[in-house]
């Protein structure tokens, strides 16, 4: 039964690409809402028997693939059936032009069917193969935007998610070596740790941190998902950064992790969060912003997986896929309709329905208590004491401040323009939807301490507005031109050897 | 483009051939090495030669761009319907047809038709891919 909610998307993908040989373009709407819609039909039946776990063809587990729905993957299924659906629902219709329609259509049901390929999948391979479906469908996705510079972002894209995932694939060739095995469950009976397994472990995190996009190897992040339309930019940031995340909890399932290179994940994840926040405090595009707290986001994420702390990671990674998807859409809707991404031309008055989303998803995202966010950041704090408490709050006073920079702009007067119904109802749904899960599971407000968070927040942005830190202007590393696009890549390919290198000769002793 | 004629009748003679192996690969995949994805391959390079040799614009007129990718997605929609279909005999991609002893042609189930469609997809999903790049470097 598992395997049918991939197998759905992926037969509507097929269908849908045989259609203009057919000449029947006119149905490829239909089918893709049908397509996106039909894992929700298994989903039903499949919830009440958790955990479910099969082979697929009935085969042995040595011979066959192991498909698994328990608590670690549940969160991540959730969320990208929730998002993928509003999104879905936000691009039917005429958000693409009929030329470019029926690929778009294709291309994001083979993304829908990657994506829960990958979290469904406890074997290594399985997991690889989806992953790359998923990341190869965005790179097309990032390309398609009409954004300028976008084909370059995307192909930036493209270069460092294929040299993560041949080192990925390097890691899974030597566990496979020295165990025999891709099935997770029979690795971790047969496992016998050495050196080996030690650099393959080492490799398979370094490629999933390029992937996930945190501080040091984050460069490629903020183009890319910058550059791509509204709706695909909610999927890069809410979605596909998640399948790297899901690889590193299956790693710390499997794998004893040692404390060094835990303390090197927690380093990293703080580093990325608070950079994060930094570089988005000084944005001035809006997209740019959002994308800037992705990497700081995901720091969040890395650090329940740095506590060996999976379900924290996994609830705070359904987290960020709800409200991230959610600002990317509602921003993204405002800067559609005005033209331009830049933020001092925004402004949010004249639809009730995005103000609300807005000002709730950027409660959401600080982590103020009865939404979503307050949920993931009280599971990642459970395990946290001392010093590292007061900068992981820090770190939530820092998102608070920079989206009171966001909803400060977009309070501002601006020109009138009419905003689609269905775009700002899409919008207005995902701010809801954070606040009634962050009830659903956890319903305890602490009024006090979020009030003075957000009262810091407050003082926080009226200190940087006096210092003059929003009229900073970053000049950028590199040249906005194509011919300098090989010297950049060079620089970051560097960087990344670096990392690798700092952390392999680290861990091997 | 074209090239010389000693590469022209080259690449005629030994295309069929080609595919007459690719065939082979498709049908013994789960009997002797070889498999879905090689055999598409093969298929695709028997194709992209005489791309090579003779010309995109020639090989299309034959080859055309619409039932490139009907095959395509033809046998990808087949793919996808043998595993489901195989549910109602008791799961996804359950090996539904047995029968032939074991070692004969007929020994491998599903297999041998699932091999078949890969080999279509990929050799397909090939061809196609080459058309698109060269549609765009001959600026037709």
């Amino acid at each position: 039964m598992i395997p049918l909610l991939v197998a759905s998307p992926l037969l509507f993908a097929f269908i849908i690409s045989l259609l203009p040989a057919l000449g029947k373009q006119k149905l490829s709407k239909y089918l893709f809402l049908i397509g996106a819609f039909s894992p929700w039909l298994f989903i039903s039946s499949i919830i009440q028997k958790l955990p479910l776990g099969e082979v697929v063809g009935g085969w042995e587990r040595i011979s066959g693939i192991e498909v698994i729905i328990d608590s670690y993957n549940l969160p991540f299924l959730a969320a990208e059936l929730l998002l993928f659906t509003f999104v879905a629902f936000y691009v039917y219709g005429d958000y693409y032009p009929k030329k470019s329609e029926n690929k778009v259509y294709v291309v994001l049901l083979l993304l829908h069917a990657g994506l829960l390929g990958a979290f469904i999948s406890r074997d290594l391979f399985n997991y690889y193969i989806y992953m790359e479906i998923a990341s190869v469908s965005s790179f097309a996705l990032v390309a398609i935007s009409k954004e300028k510079g976008a084909k370059k972002a995307a192909f930036k894209y493209a270069l460092f998610s294929l040299l993560a995932s041949y080192i990925f694939i390097l890691a899974i060739g030597i566990i496979y070596l020295k165990t025999g095995y891709l099935n997770l469950f029979l690795i971790k009976e047969n496992l016998v740790f050495s050196k080996e397994i030690n650099v393959a472990l080492v490799l398979a995190f370094s490629s999933l941190i390029l992937k996930i996009g945190v501080f040091p190897l984050h460069f490629w992040l903020p183009d890319a998902h910058s550059k791509a339309d509204a709706p695909i930019s909610a999927l890069l940031s809410g979605l596909v950064v998640k399948a790297p995340t899901y690889g590193m909890i299956l790693l710390i399932l499997t794998f004893p992790i040692s404390t060094l290179m835990q303390s090197i994940l927690i380093t990293t994840a703080f580093l990325s969060m608070f950079f994060g926040i930094a570089m988005a405090l000084i944005q001035k595009n809006s997209e740019r912003l959002l994308a800037y707290h992705t990497v700081s986001q995901m720091g969040y994420v890395l650090l329940g997986i740095g506590l060996l702390n999976p379900l924290a990671a996994a609830y705070y990674a359904m987290a960020h896929s709800l409200f991230k998807g959610g600002l990317f859409l509602s921003v993204g809707t405002i800067a559609e309709h005005y033209g331009t991404r830049d933020l001092e031309k925004l402004s949010y008055r004249h639809s009730k329905f995005l103000m609300v989303a807005i000002v709730l998803l950027s409660l959401a995202i600080g982590g103020i208590s009865p939404f979503v966010g307050a949920f993931g950041k009280f599971m990642l704090v459970k395990e946290i004491n001392g010093l590292l408490k007061y900068v992981f709050y820090a770190g939530g006073i820092g998102t608070l401040t920079s989206f009171i920079k966001l909803n400060y702009y977009l309070l501002k007067r601006g020109e009138r323009v009419p905003f689609t119904f269905k775009k700002e109802m899409v919008s207005l749904s995902v701010g809801l939807l954070t606040l009634i899960t962050g009830i659903y599971f956890y319903p305890h407000l602490q009024l006090v301490r979020d009030l003075s968070f957000i009262f810091i927040g407050f003082g926080l942005f009226y200190v940087l507005k006096k210092l003059g830190l929003f009229e900073f202007q970053l000049s950028p590393l590199f040249p906005d031109t194509v011919s300098e696009l090989g010297r950049e890549i060079n620089v970051y390919m560097l960087f990344l050897g670096a990392f690798l290198l700092f952390i392999l000769f680290n861990s091997i002793y | 483009m074209k090239m010389s004629l000693i590469v022209r009748t080259t690449t005629k003679l030994v295309s069929p051939f080609l595919v007459v192996y690719s065939t082979y690969l498709m049908m013994y995949g789960h009997l002797s090495p070889g498999g879905g994805f090689q055999a598409g391959v093969i298929l695709a390079v028997s194709i992209i030669l005489l791309i090579t040799s003779h010309g995109y614009k020639k090989v299309r007129k034959t080859f055309k761009f619409w039932e490139v990718q009907l095959i395509e997605g033809v046998s990808g929609v087949f793919l996808v319907s043998l595993g489901i279909i195989s549910l109602l005999f008791g799961g996804f991609f359950f090996n539904f047809l047995r029968g032939g002893s074991f070692g004969s042609l007929l020994s491998g189930g599903i297999v041998p038709l699932f091999n078949i469609g890969v080999a279509l997809k990929v050799g397909a999903a090939f061809t196609f891919m080459f058309y698109i790049l060269l549609r765009w470097v001959e600026h037709d």
